[in-house]
């Protein structure tokens, strides 16, 4: 790896670190206008999380390590996750071939760490948190397996930055492929950021069904890194998905800059229509909702196959 | 095209599997007749001729226009709850379709290297009428039967489209004429099933003697 590529790897990170915020702000703006409010400033969860920078560290009296650490694996398995994802043109940091299957595995690691350290405070509440939180998640894997894989299979490709970097718009059926590829990581980015059909980000405390009750007893360094690492992953997804429609085939670095900010901004505008317009389901529908993601990455697989 | 249009066929087959509203397995039969008829129109761009719309236009006008105009005419005089009351969980039953999916696209692809015929559409068709068999057989309602039954026909339509390059117009024609007849009696019936009994669930037709 040369200089300029270990230099532009840096800067995406840097980017994804210091934008996440800045993401989730401007959703929650276009919501507030969508329902005729003004609603925050964009940088409100940069306040937020300064706030939160400010305040004390408690922690339950019956909690043990697991509570101290979990925060922080929490962060660093979302930057490392952060680090594997193209930004642009960017090369990633970490970039190799199988990284899919790590990718996957790190944002299942600080789930499992997440949920321990709900079970750990002893709170039933948060227990009840975490048993949906693990609940879903074993609905949510195989669809990013089912999606991200059928465009991984189509071109025997393992590594992020190379699935992304194959794919090309100059086919009808291809495009269609990818659109309703992009239905299921909207699914699934839904489910996995805990946003609105499947869970309200908006009401804290008892109405919140799965992550905002899993750190209902934290405060401090420790809240401030669970939702910093909450906004990281959102924008994890959001570049997920927005890299499904990015056409890689423009070789114009700017151009592809603006394009990506572009695609960003309209998907932030797609997640604030979509919890504008819809009311969080039913518990008992969530599975059957994750089921029916995980079935159009089937259909997508299958397709696939047999077209090749 | 034959693919994206297969594509968008199943697509909306898994949601009449997760959906759980009347009203949504009418306006899904109307997308789906929407995709026949463009399926019929396409190859019309390049050989047109004016005998050739006969059929897309009927199509249209039977499955999209008046077949779901009479099923929610029939929703509200009725005055059918909306509700579709499955006998087994959605969940169930989306695996149910998600596995018979998968069995279907993997013997029609065996089926496709001894004949002629297009994997994608023929699997799609084949799968709505095994979703349409389904629909029949775990839905209570006798309205969603109706719909069950207009998506298994749907399904014959679509693969019926890939493997017989031609079928005499009048068959079609025909065939268009039989299900809407099919679904007018049917409205009939349960319009005379409601005077006599209260609701309109299968488990009450066990009571009817002859």
């Amino acid at each position: 790896m040369d200089i300029n590529t270990l230099l532009q790897g840096i800067i995406a990170l840097l980017a994804i670190l210091l934008l996440a915020p800045l993401f989730a702000g401007v959703i929650n703006k276009q919501k507030a206008i969508f329902t005729g409010r003004i609603g925050a400033p964009v940088v409100q969860p940069y306040y937020e999380l300064k706030r939160l920078l400010r305040k004390e560290t408690i922690n339950a009296g019956s909690s043990s390590f697991i509570s101290d650490i979990s925060p922080a694996v929490n962060l660093i398995a979302m930057v490392v996750a952060a680090a594997m994802l193209p930004v642009g043109f960017m090369k990633p940091l970490i970039s190799f071939e199988g990284d899919i299957i790590l990718f996957a595995y790190v944002l299942g690691l600080a789930r499992f760490f997440q949920i321990l350290a709900a079970m750990d405070i002893g709170s039933s509440f948060e227990g009840m948190g975490a048993s949906r939180e693990a609940t879903f998640a074993v609905f949510a894997e195989p669809i990013f397996f089912f999606t991200i894989g059928s465009v991984a299979f189509a071109d025997n490709l393992t590594s992020i930055y190379d699935i992304y970097h194959s794919i090309k718009l100059n086919n009808v059926t291809y495009i269609v492929f990818i659109v309703v590829c992009s239905i299921s990581v909207l699914i699934l980015a839904v489910t996995e950021c805990s946003r609105m059909p499947i869970d309200d980000p908006n009401t804290h405390l008892e109405l919140t069904m799965i992550h905002e009750v899993m750190i209902l007893d934290n405060s401090g360094v420790d809240l401030f890194l669970y939702q910093y690492s909450s906004y990281v992953k959102l924008c994890i997804y959001a570049i997920v998905e927005a890299s499904l429609f990015y056409p890689f085939a423009v070789q114009n670095s700017y151009v592809a800059v603006i394009i990506f900010l572009v695609v960003i901004a309209a998907l932030a505008t797609t997640l604030a229509v979509v919890e504008t317009v819809t009311a969080r389901f039913k518990l008992k529908f969530v599975p059957q909702y994750l089921l029916f993601a995980t079935a159009i990455g089937v259909l997508n697989l299958l397709i696939y196959t047999f077209t090749k | 095209m034959q693919n994206v249009l297969s594509i968008i066929f199943c697509l909306s087959l898994f949601y009449l599997a997760v959906t759980s509203r009347v009203k949504t397995y009418v306006t899904v039969l109307q997308l789906q007749g929407i995709i026949l008829t463009v399926l019929l129109l396409y190859p019309l761009i390049e050989h047109f001729s004016v005998p050739a719309l006969i059929l897309p236009a009927t199509l249209f006008i039977v499955k999209v226009y008046l077949i779901p105009k009479y099923i929610k005419k029939i929703l509200l005089d009725l005055d059918i709850k909306r509700i579709i009351e499955p006998t087994i969980q959605q969940f169930s039953f989306l695996l149910l379709v998600i596995f018979t999916m998968t069995v279907i696209f993997v013997a029609s692809n065996i089926l496709s290297k001894s004949t002629g015929i297009e994997t994608i559409p023929f699997a799609s068709g084949f799968s709505a009428v095994a979703v349409g068999m389904f629909i029949i057989i775990f839905r209570k309602k006798l309205i969603i039967h109706v719909a069950g039954f207009l998506v298994l026909e749907n399904g014959i339509f679509l693969f019926g489209s890939t493997i017989a390059s031609k079928l005499p117009m009048m068959i079609e024609l025909g065939s268009l004429l039989d299900i809407f007849v099919v679904v007018f009696l049917m409205g009939i019936a349960l319009n005379k099933i409601s005077s006599t009994l209260s609701g309109f669930e299968v488990t009450a037709l066990r009571r009817l003697k002859d």
